[in-house]
């Protein structure tokens, strides 16, 4: 079914991108199965929709005056 | 929030051919950014479009962000006259792609393919490879990033064999 794929060539866009790529994540991610990364995905959604909820919570509430500086 | 689980069981138990592309081939891949939603290229056979809706009908697909009130119809006739459907479901957000830009068709891409088994099911999944020549190709700069976390997953993947 896979067929091999042509090289690719380096795109130097790209090769910047990769700099900042953090690549220990990326072995931890590699060492999951794949139905453990998707449950890491969905546990991600979760997180962010909190913080998405938690965020529009802050925004209704009046908030404190900042404090002077000390 | 989507079920991935779910949304995946549903389209391979009901039999519909598709291939799994987007933000969740990339985590399939190993990939660590968040995505919202299951993208998947569907084979445009009248069997399959049968079979598709016939599997998503009981979870209410409808057009993502389109006001309520809309006369769209989940029959096999709106698949036939469209083409790329972004939906929202019960079960969560699914992308249904008849063709992408820079891959082509599910016939282009199903040599590209390979084979997840996951959650008691077996479906196809976008090869690491492609799935970087399509995004390339698709040369949207918000996907940057991305591709150079899937070419650094590529360069791991290789270390490690």
């Amino acid at each position: 079914m896979h067929t091999r794929e042509s090289p690719l060539e380096p795109d130097p866009v790209i090769e910047a991108y990769k700099r900042d790529v953090d690549r220990t994540l990326i072995r931890q991610h590699l060492r999951l199965t794949v139905e453990q990364r998707f449950d890491a995905l969905m546990r991600l959604q979760e997180f962010a929709e909190e913080l998405r909820r938690a965020g529009e919570q802050a925004q209704q509430r009046p908030q404190p005056p900042p404090r002077p500086p000390q | 929030m989507t079920d991935f689980p779910k949304l995946l069981r549903v389209l391979a138990r009901g039999g519909v051919e598709f291939i799994v592309v987007g933000g969740a081939a990339a985590t399939a891949h190993g990939a660590s950014r968040l995505t919202i939603d299951l993208d998947v290229v569907y084979h445009r056979s009248r069997d399959n479009i049968r079979s598709l809706v016939a599997a998503l009908a009981p979870y209410d697909p409808y057009l993502r962000g389109a006001p309520p009130g809309l006369p769209f119809r989940w029959e096999d006739s709106v698949i036939h006259r469209g083409l790329n459907f972004t939906l929202t479901t019960a079960i969560g957000e699914l992308d249904l792609l008849g063709e992408i830009t820079g891959g082509g068709t599910y016939e282009d891409l199903v040599a590209h393919a390979v084979r997840l088994e996951l959650y008691g099911i077996e479906c196809l999944c976008l090869g690491l490879e492609r799935l970087i020549h399509v995004k390339r190709a698709a040369g949207r700069p918000k996907d940057f990033e991305g591709i150079a976390e899937l070419e650094a997953i590529l360069e791991e993947r290789r270390r490690m064999s």
